[in-house]
């Protein structure tokens, strides 16, 4: 168990889908041989395919205290990279239009906005998605290599690229499939909460670069820190499929805002404008308590009263939504 | 002397079985391997045809199949149930050759990286797959080869008996990699000489070793990339004796 755990809450209530995140990590991290397709972030439409495609359903975490792997996702699930042809068009002076080769059948972000419906309503969100730096990382059980570990002074988990051989049993074991192996270097790689950046203070890039403010970071265990407050005092955040048993870092608080069509003022939980069973199978059936709880907070605010769950939420400044401890970690750790 | 090896190999057997969960009688037994003097040198028995190794005998040494790393995952058939293995001692080099049946011919050429950083380029090198293995040799011998000694353990020694292993893959070529036990391997970053051909489904890979004493135990491994091999999931020969 590490003495502290950086932990990351994102209100998908404000998020936008618009992958700034998504850049910003890959401008960072995975602009490198070997790592186009790696997205340690990236934002998914929900209901939908995510990525790589059904992740949420081949397997993988833990089950009765046994490692669930699941196969290996293929380039099929993540998405081939395709070009266009510029150059018969811009400079051969032909008149064919720019396909882009080889066709294209996945990818990341692919079934954007697509969504799914309630009743004869359409109906999506976002979810933004990094490595959920487990307290039980199924991926580091699995590694025979010991190359994973968990930093004792933090809990962020890492590969060790020296010790790494590349065996891929880690990809299997991740029930979030966020681990990516690069077939240049024949290692696996993945999210490292931007470690170096939190050291120097710095909040995570895909933090830093949000419009939508809907990233909260800091220590779980800092009674201080905004997602202690999020998670543990307020408890209006959750994991993603908690039932995978690795006991996620990053915790999400539920869409559940703005109310159906013609349904103002009734409770979200009575018609609401997401399926609830939806919610549940992302977020487990404690998602209704969280919505009963956010919403009780929206109805305080509303009849002139103050929320601090709301106010903090709202995280005006950076100072509300972060709270990064590089001296604490360094003389507790 | 003969007996004390056959003793220790039948205990370095009985500790295979058991730490592995499977009966001693399913265990291809070791046996000794003659080595060849021979008047090539090993630049030719490394990369010249078949022609230097015809004087050399071969052995046919039985492989093992170690069991599922996971409860859930399908115990693999033995689909390469043997290794033939000649030996050959030239110019203070052991070279040692092995050739193995394997129908799937699971290599690629790795796409060239350019020399220049990444962040300089517009275009970087893909990952084209995340999901193919490939096939792999290795032979492995005590890091300090005592006659009559114990033998290390079978899975990657021991810390009293560190072992090297060479390890040759069809794609990403040789490494020399050392070990104390299980889980303990490291690529030492050096290469050897090794030269392989795959021709009507048979593998042939000659690695280039340096010299070892008569007495020394050595085993093989292969690895069939398309069975999803890799790490200790692979075939493997109980420890033989060099003669």
């Amino acid at each position: 168990m590490s003495k502290h755990q950086y932990a990351m809450v994102m209100d998908l209530n404000k998020c936008l889908g618009c992958q700034t995140c998504t850049i910003a990590c890959k401008k960072l991290w995975t602009d490198r041989d070997g790592t186009g397709y790696m997205y340690w972030n990236n934002v998914e439409t929900r209901p939908g395919l995510g990525y790589p495609r059904q992740w949420d359903r081949i397997g993988g975490g833990w089950k009765d205290g046994l490692l669930q792997p699941s196969p290996l996702p293929t380039m099929e699930d993540y998405g081939y990279a395709w070009e266009y042809d510029y150059e018969q068009r811009l400079f051969e002076g032909k008149r064919k239009p720019v396909m882009p080769s080889p066709e294209p059948k996945s990818g990341v972000n692919w079934d954007e906005d697509v969504g799914g419906m309630n009743g004869e309503e359409n109906y999506f969100f976002y979810v933004p998605r990094i490595c959920n730096h487990c307290t039980y990382p199924a991926c580091l059980e699995a590694c025979p290599r010991k190359a994973i570990y968990k930093r004792e002074e933090d809990g962020i988990v890492v590969i060790d690229q020296d010790r790494c051989q590349g065996y891929r049993y880690c990809i299997k074991a991740c029930p979030y499939k966020k681990i990516y192996f690069n077939e240049v270097t024949g290692k696996s790689e993945k999210c490292i909460f931007c470690y170096p950046r939190l050291e120097k203070g710095e909040v995570n890039a895909c933090a830093a670069q949000c419009p939508g403010r809907l990233r909260f970071v800091g220590l779980l265990d800092d009674p201080e820190s905004p997602v202690h407050k999020l998670v543990l005092v307020h408890k209006i955040a959750l994991p993603l499929f908690p039932e995978k048993g690795t006991q996620p870092n990053v915790f999400y608080v539920p869409p559940f805002n703005p109310p159906k069509r013609d349904n103002y003022g009734k409770s979200i939980l009575e018609d609401a404008r997401l399926p609830l069973d939806y919610l549940v199978y992302l977020f487990g059936p404690d998602v209704k308590n969280v919505i009963t709880r956010l919403e009780a907070e929206l109805k305080r605010a509303q009849a002139g009263g103050r929320s601090e769950v709301l106010q903090l939420l709202i995280g005006r400044d950076a100072e509300t939504r972060y709270r990064i401890r590089p001296q604490l970690v360094q003389i507790q750790g | 002397m003969r007996t004390r090896q056959l003793m220790i190999l039948g205990s370095g057997l009985l500790a295979c079985a058991g730490m592995w969960g499977q009966t001693a009688a399913t265990m291809a037994a070791g046996q000794t391997l003659s080595v060849a003097a021979s008047s090539f040198p090993a630049d030719n028995l490394l990369n010249g045809g078949p022609a230097a190794w015809n004087q050399v005998a071969v052995k046919h040494v039985g492989l093992n199949r170690t069991p599922p790393l996971y409860d859930t995952d399908e115990p693999a058939a033995l689909e390469i149930p043997v290794v033939d293995v000649r030996l050959a001692r030239t110019g203070g080099k052991l070279l040692v050759q092995l050739n193995w049946h394997d129908p799937t011919h699971d290599a690629i050429t790795l796409p060239e990286v350019p020399k220049t950083p990444p962040e300089t380029r517009f275009l970087k090198v893909p990952t084209e797959a995340d999901d193919r293995f490939f096939d792999a040799a290795a032979v492995m011998f005590p890091t300090k080869p005592e006659a009559g000694a114990m033998t290390p353990s079978l899975q990657m020694g021991d810390a009293e008996h560190p072992v090297e292993i060479y390890y040759w893959n069809a794609t990403r070529g040789a490494m020399l990699m050392q070990a104390q036990g299980r889980g303990t391997t490291r690529r030492t970053g050096q290469s050897f000489p090794a030269n392989a051909s795959y021709q009507n489904g048979q593998w042939s890979v000659t690695f280039e070793l340096p010299d070892l004493p008569p007495g020394t135990p050595v085993a093989f491994a292969v690895w069939n990339g398309s069975q999803k091999d890799r790490d200790g999931r692979k075939y493997f020969s109980v420890w033989q004796v060099l003669e």
